[in-house]
């Protein structure tokens, strides 16, 4: 990924909980074969059918979009959507910050 | 082709003859796209001769070896390190990987008598603490790709070793596959076995020394072991491998590697090619040229219509075509493959009467009657199979549903350590025969029915639930559950799987009310995290119970499916209870709805 310096605030000001909650929503959907109003962002993912595969799912699809690379244990330590929205939030401006 | 005596024999003149062909490349994942280990024939001779040095200095010859690894190509230098020494490699998944835990794999190295286990540098300090806290110490635990600190091989010195001697009988490992995890069962795999498995593979998928095979399944399961590595051994081809964590990350990786690697044969369960269809996006599928692609395997779980044809339609443009699925059956017991579809065919399909089919005839569906698309699991080549009413245990005519009983050169001769069971599974006669037909059949367990030449597959006889790819023992997921929770502990539970599209676990689940600690929903979310994690698979559907709804037989045993049928005719009362979409769906269909999904 290119970093170059005048990027950084744009970037960082694109990920907000909001659009991670959106983001996480229509991935989780996808894995859980439901449609993204069923997923509420504060039950927890196992009540849905949350597996082992849909978790791993969900750590492929962050690497791949946010460059993040994330523990597969990371839906079970963050169980909602909310939890993971602002792991992930976390995580971005750690990324940020590092840079 | 020269007649082998032993596999060891037939790897040791593949490593002779083929020198500095890629037997294997095994792609690692990265963040940004994956990085390729190569392993020539003549790499993999030496670093198996210096594994097998070691062993041999351990006395190991006809003993039993754990082998603990990741997915890498460290496993496949000690597979054949086991092979050149003699011994028997038990593959085990690797304790902390995937929700995988050391308990699981004591029940292995406890039942299979292990004499040493083999692993890598970064989990060998862990396992070694692991063997010491267990009181094993006397079990040695190598890593293979251990270095000195010139960044030389640590052990083991490739010309001290000697070529054992041995006959076709000696077993070549035992498939860890069946059986619960509180009694695991050890399918004895001898180098017979093996060898006749290879051919009868070769025969149906239609390989040779040019093929190209590509997975990601794990390499302690069967058909990752038999059907990814030793067979491109056996041939003298080459193979590309991958971790299940990758693929299951991105299965978008998996038909890269296809593309890339120029892949011909190589596959997984029926739940692998659904995770394409959902994962792999428009633009990646424009990339990709799957053309090379003859043999897609799909075997290990109920194969679906509905998949082979969403799957051929989407990846048609990429080349993809319905002829390469190669729909088979086959189970440890038999070494590996059974039935398979010839190349070069498409799968055949049956749409059968679904009442008729419960009541035991393969009819076809008349116009208006509910029907079930059976698709089939190929043609048996290389084996005797017989269709049985598994209480009479008559023989069934064609058309008729019955326990599939097989015979052949690759079925093995047994579990480890477990001659009543062998008796009974590997040992049963059909009824009213004499002579041959008396004696010496496997039953499998799986319900099935031949017609025309082509075997499909139904249903399974025994309890065991297989879902993305995985056995798994109601027992298990019961005791599991009952272990969580002392408000659970105290009542019984039934695990059991109902079918929509696709398999869905449905936990029954006891519990005394007045013991509950926090309130039910909390304790059902509990359930369902914990089984999710714990066993890798959606528990979907969970339902709390009064104490006494479990039914047991007199003597105590859970009736699991009294229960299933029971639940699907709505005729369980939860205290409260959380379902899927689908199986909400097929509640009402059949019953009275006095279960409502959990919104």
């Amino acid at each position: 990924m290119t970093t170059e310096i005048h990027d950084l605030p744009a970037e960082s000001a694109v990920h907000t909980s909001e659009s991670l909650t959106v983001w996480l929503v229509d991935r989780i959907a996808v894995y859980l074969r439901r449609s993204p109003g069923e997923i509420d962002p504060t039950v927890p993912l196992a009540e849905y059918g949350l597996d082992s595969v849909a978790a791993l799912s969900l750590c492929g699809d962050v690497e791949e979009d946010f460059d993040l690379v994330l523990e597969p244990t990371v839906a079970w330590d963050y169980p909602t959507v909310e939890a993971l929205a602002a792991h992930l939030l976390e995580d971005l401006a750690g990324e940020v910050g590092r840079r | 082709m020269t007649r082998f005596e032993t596999f060891t024999e037939l790897v040791l003149a593949r490593t002779g003859a083929l020198g500095a062909k890629d037997a294997f490349i095994f792609l690692r994942d990265g963040a940004t796209g994956s990085e390729a280990d190569h392993l020539t024939y003549a790499d993999l001779d030496t670093e198996a001769k210096r594994v097998a040095s070691w062993l041999q200095s351990k006395g190991t010859f006809g003993k039993q070896v754990l082998l603990l690894f990741p997915s890498s190509m460290a496993f496949v230098k000690a597979f054949v390190g086991c092979l050149y020494a003699g011994a028997v490699a038990v593959p085990a998944p690797l304790p902390g990987d995937q929700g995988h835990h050391f308990q699981r794999v004591a029940g292995i190295l406890h039942d299979a008598e292990v004499r040493a286990v083999l692993t890598d540098a970064a989990n060998e300090p862990q396992i070694s603490a692991w063997l010491a806290a267990e009181g094993l110490d006397h079990i040695s635990c190598l890593a293979v790709d251990g270095v000195d600190e010139h960044g030389e091989p640590a052990y083991g010195d490739p010309e001290a070793w000697t070529r054992p001697s041995f006959g076709p009988d000696h077993l070549a490992f035992l498939q860890y596959t069946s059986g619960s995890t509180s009694a695991p069962k050890g399918v004895m795999v001898s180098h017979r076995n093996l060898l006749a498995n290879e051919a009868a593979i070769q025969r149906s998928v239609g390989s040779d020394s040019e093929s190209r095979f590509g997975g990601w399944l794990p390499f302690y399961h069967d058909m990752g072991l038999i059907g990814h590595i030793l067979q491109p051994l056996w041939l003298g081809g080459s193979a590309v491998l991958m971790s299940p964590v990758s693929f299951l990350k991105r299965p978008f990786r998996w038909l890269q590697m296809i593309d890339q690697y120029k892949v011909t044969v190589g596959g997984g369960p029926n739940f692998a090619y659904d995770l394409c269809l959902r994962r792999v996006t428009d633009e990646q599928l424009a990339t990709l040229d799957l053309s090379s692609w003859v043999a897609a395997c799909n075997g290990a779980e109920p194969i679906r219509a509905e998949t082979l044809r969403a799957f051929a339609e989407r990846f048609a443009p990429a080349g993809f075509r319905a002829e390469s699925f190669f729909p088979c059956y086959g189970m440890a017991e038999t070494t590996l493959l059974v039935s398979g579809t010839p190349l070069g065919q498409a799968p055949v399909e049956r749409t059968a009467d679904a009442v008729a089919l419960e009541r035991g005839e393969l009819l076809a569906a008349g116009p208006d009657a509910p029907a079930r698309t059976l698709v089939s699991s190929g043609i048996i080549e290389d084996f005797d199979v017989r269709i049985v009413e598994p209480q009479s245990l008559a023989q069934q005519p064609d058309g008729h549903v019955g326990e599939i009983w097989i015979k052949g050169d690759s079925v093995a001769p047994g579990y480890w350590a477990r001659p009543e069971t062998n008796k009974e599974i590997f040992d049963a006669g059909i009824a009213g025969t004499e002579g041959p037909d008396a004696a010496g059949w496997l039953r499998t367990g799986d319900l099935g029915v031949l017609d025309e030449g082509q075997l499909y597959v139904t249903g399974r006889l025994k309890e065991m639930v297989i879902i993305n790819g995985r056995n798994l023992y109601p027992h298990d997921v019961e005791r599991a559950v009952q272990a969580m929770d002392p408000a659970l502990g105290a009542g019984a539970g039934s695990v059991f799987a109902v079918d929509t599209d696709r398999e869905h676990l449905v936990v029954v689940q006891e519990v005394r009310a007045t013991a509950v600690s926090t309130d039910l929903p909390t304790l059902l979310a509990g359930i369902r995290q914990l089984v999710g994690k714990e066993f890798n698979v959606p528990a979907g559907n969970v339902l709390l119970v009064r104490p006494g709804t479990i039914r047991k037989t007199t003597s105590g045993k859970i009736q699991r499916t009294l229960m299933r049928k029971l639940f699907l005719d709505g005729a369980i009362t939860a205290l409260h209870s959380s379902l899927d979409t689908e199986v909400a769906a097929l509640l009402r269909a059949s019953a009275e709805p006095v279960l409502e999904p959990v919104a």
